[in-house]
């Protein structure tokens, strides 16, 4: 019996419909390396033997902001859709970072075994932030968290430590395994962390959408209300942290495999600053703003440094500025409250 | 009839200031009991203190025979007890059919209440898919109270549910609250004594922190002193 509250009906087709966008530029962005080779009058067969070429160069760029936008999405999980606002993010990156920079360069093991450490770490760390949810809110959360970050940043540059971090100087020349190393098969990473970026992003849409999402969008509005509802807050707060560490750690497993190399300006707060950025560009509690934001922030950063040079940053300051100041909500944010003042 | 709710002289701080100085009350099982007194006499304090939001320093919270004073909200809740706060306290970025699903305490609660809430509150069911911050002060309203209705609770406490609405959806809202009282006991904050002298049968009065008076309605109906000396209407 079809009543008002019973689910909408899933089908292949309804989904393929609502995403039909989505789908529709993850085709475009696999098929990205190729169109640029054509234009440049580069055979296909070049792309696909990671010969050196502006095909080449820009399947980095975009992986770039593939990791970006891992890494944005996983704050907007905790502090656009949860409300937890943390400015000790960029330790979830750095952990994930270092761990694969060390079990790569001092330790060789396989992707496998790095991915199961990364998943460990992600749990890990959310569990020491966790340490400290029940007790702090609000602005002093983000201070706690700030202190955990910085102590980290510490330490990672302890010279004690050199033989592991690299000290000040951070990991250098990391040997990343052959089948995703950026030199010699960038097209394949290129794809991966393309397939690992829309996957990442439909985990966390349905996350949002379950219930245990929608519990954590009620703690973001009020979390009393949701104490209230018979909800103990604490556990769907944590379980947000642990997806969002978990991803960020994730981020920080492909920026090593691509750079190859770990620098302790990851683990400081302007890492957490570029992440909140990104979302503040894209659009807080969107999900598909980071990836907008995230596109917007390295692709302006890069094409503004090649033209202006040392300006650059000026300019940056000044068109970030400008876009929280005329699009509050974010592009996607803004673009959506119109469509639906649109719709209404 | 047996009280389902006793507070017994309960001390409650917010900060360093003593809010409650001592409020006693009963509500006996399947009434409609209301929470009288001025602005800032302490009646949300009451309810926030009954549900462990405020826990009170001292005195004792006894729902159903059990003491409840010193438990976390959401164990407080899970015993039952539903609340309705004021200013229409529902989750605005949730659609209204997601801030109902959000109140299940079990599976399939919502399906069994389903046609018993969009009965009360027609207009909601109308509303399913909009965002919770596109519906109107009296639809968010009565969300509010429809999201109580959801799970099986015994006590719902409902918090000036009148506040800010128009005279034909205080009827409306009068109505649903008389009928829902037929399977739950209510306790209600409300400042339109007339809305609360012909809804509940019992009465509290808390005049700065401290119960000072409680009994029969039908009583204080008739007792034009009490009533102009500490509420201000006659």
């Amino acid at each position: 019996m079809q009543t008002a509250i019973s689910p909408k009906q899933n089908s292949t087709k309804a989904w393929l419909k609502d995403n039909g966008g989505m789908i529709g530029l993850l085709i475009f962005l696999a098929a990205f390396p190729f169109i640029v080779a054509l234009f440049e009058g580069q055979p296909f067969t070049e792309v696909l033997a990671n010969e050196t070429g502006n095909a080449k160069f820009l399947q980095g760029l975009l992986i770039e902001v593939f990791i970006l936008a891992i890494y944005a999405i996983s704050y907007d999980l905790i502090l656009g859709i949860t409300g937890l606002l943390s400015f000790g993010h960029a330790m979830f990156f750095a952990a994930g970072a270092y761990f694969t920079g060390i079990a790569f360069k001092n330790y060789e093991l396989g992707i496998g075994a790095t991915l199961v450490g990364i998943v460990v770490l992600g749990i890990v760390q959310a569990i020491l932030f966790g340490i400290v949810l029940p007790r702090v809110k609000g602005i002093t959360f983000a201070l706690v968290t700030l202190g955990m970050a910085s102590m980290f940043h510490i330490i990672i540059q302890a010279s004690e430590l050199a033989e592991w971090t690299g000290a000040d100087v951070g990991l250098q020349g990391v040997t990343t395994p052959d089948l995703i190393n950026t030199s010699t098969e960038r097209f394949r990473l290129y794809l991966i962390t393309l397939m690992v970026t829309f996957l990442v992003y439909l985990v966390y849409r349905r996350f949002v959408d379950s219930p245990t999402g929608r519990v954590c969008v009620a703690i973001r509005e009020n979390e009393d209300r949701a104490l209230m509802l018979g909800y103990n807050t604490f556990h769907f707060k944590l379980a947000a942290l642990i997806l969002s560490s978990i991803t960020a750690a994730l981020a920080g497993f492909f920026h090593t495999v691509h750079q190859p190399i770990v620098s302790p300006n990851v683990a400081g707060l302007g890492w957490t600053v570029a992440a909140l950025l990104i979302i503040l560009m894209g659009g807080v509690g969107t999900l598909s703003g980071a990836m907008v934001g995230a596109a917007v922030f390295r692709l302006l950063e890069f094409f503004l440094d090649k033209q202006f040079g040392e300006n650059a940053n000026f300019l940056l300051g000044v068109i970030y500025v400008l876009l929280v100041l005329f699009l509050p909500f974010g592009i996607v944010g803004t673009w959506r409250a119109k469509r639906f003042r649109t719709q209404s | 009839m047996g009280n389902l709710l006793e507070v017994l002289n309960i001390h409650t701080f917010i900060g360093q200031f003593h809010i409650l100085e001592g409020v006693n009350l009963e509500v006996p099982q399947g009434s409609i009991t209301v929470l009288l007194g001025r602005n800032g006499a302490g009646k949300t304090t009451t309810l926030k203190s009954i549900l462990g939001l405020t826990p009170p320093r001292e005195g004792k919270v006894i729902f159903a025979g059990e003491e409840i004073q010193g438990q976390r909200s959401f164990d407080i809740a899970a015993l039952g007890i539903g609340f309705v706060p004021e200013h229409r306290a529902i989750f605005r970025d949730l659609s209204v059919l997601e801030n109902l699903k959000i109140a299940e305490r079990k599976k399939g609660d919502l399906a069994r209440k389903e046609a018993f809430i969009f009965n009360l509150f027609p207009d909601l069911k109308r509303l399913i898919k909009l965002s919770g911050m596109n519906l109107s002060g009296g639809q968010q309203q009565m969300l509010a109270v429809a999201r109580a209705l959801v799970p099986d609770n015994k006590l719902l406490l409902i918090d000036e549910p009148s506040e800010g609405l128009a005279p034909v959806l205080i009827e409306q809202m009068m109505e649903a609250i008389r009928q829902l009282s037929q399977d739950t006991t209510v306790l209600l904050v409300e400042q339109n004594f007339l809305m609360a002298s012909r809804l509940a049968e019992r009465y509290v009065i808390i005049e700065e922190g401290q119960s000072v008076t409680q009994g029969a309605m039908a009583d204080l109906v008739g007792d034009e002193e009490t009533i102009h000396r500490y509420l201000g209407a006659a």
